[in-house]
């Protein structure tokens, strides 16, 4: 399955950083307008983004301090990642002063829908390199010749 | 259960899917790649993929043309990348307010 990796770096502890993660008034500083979730296994996420984007899914596993683990996916009508269908894990890496935080989107829809040699390896070939500070460049492939025409 | 997790989940329409990714086909040419298989059985097989908006038709005449809603895709991956970026980089701003408002109640910096 495919997964979307994303890291930042960002000057603050993991004491600082945690409660964004697992707090719902904080949460909803960073990712959301609504967070109803209960941080603790088989506890629900539900993550309303701009009012419109309506996520869920349920915690799988939450380590304080360390990471959380749980399913996702968009109720929306269309959206191929339903709640469930992929697992994000959010996990922090304390450097001196300063904490890595690493996302990592699994269980996207890549080998039920390409042939193994474009549209989403090619997209998430890009999303890895921007995600890891470089530049992907102008994306000059258009879907369609992305997705192998 | 969702319609197009449902979709994916058989095998015969993942490969159905895979045969229209790049190129449009009509149904009658669907249907001869696939001998073990009676007709009405994929144009079952189109329907449910249609219905979970994975597959594009167009009618020409009175064929009915099929191709992967790959607008879909493109769809998703802008917003996925835009979802976690901006996300990530949010979630960087607020927290390193914070951690400034607490290293100078310690009198650190």
């Amino acid at each position: 399955m495919a997964e979307l990796v994303r890291e930042i770096m960002i000057d603050a502890t993991p004491e600082t950083i945690w409660p964004f993660l697992v707090d719902p008034e904080k949460h909803v500083e960073w990712l959301g307008t609504v967070a109803d979730i209960d941080p603790r296994p088989g506890g629900v996420y539900r993550v309303l983004v701009q009012g419109r984007h309506q996520s869920a899914g349920e915690y799988v596993e939450v380590v304080p301090l360390e990471k959380v683990v749980f399913t996702f996916g968009w109720e929306e009508e269309g959206n191929p990642i339903r709640p469930g269908s992929s697992t994000i894990e959010i996990s922090l890496h304390p450097e001196g002063d300063k904490t890595l935080v690493r996302l990592a989107h699994r269980g996207l829809p890549e080998d039920a829908v390409s042939d193994h040699t474009h549209g989403w390896d090619h997209y998430l070939g890009r999303l890895a390199v921007a995600g890891s500070g470089g530049d992907a460049g102008p994306d000059d492939v258009s879907p369609r010749e992305a997705a192998g025409a | 259960m969702d319609a197009a997790l449902k979709a994916l989940a058989e095998p015969r329409r993942r490969a159905i899917l895979r045969l229209v990714w790049s190129q449009e086909l009509p149904a009658t040419d669907i249907a001869d790649t696939f001998a073990d298989v009676s007709r009405p059985a994929i144009s079952q097989h189109l329907a449910v993929l249609k219905d979970a908006k994975l597959v594009t038709e167009r009618r020409d005449g009175t064929r009915r043309l099929y191709k992967a809603n790959v607008d879909t895709m493109a769809q998703l991956r802008a917003f996925l990348d835009d979802y976690w970026t901006s996300g990530l980089e949010r979630l960087r701003d607020v927290a390193e307010a914070a951690e400034t408002r607490k290293r100078q109640t310690k009198g650190r910096k």
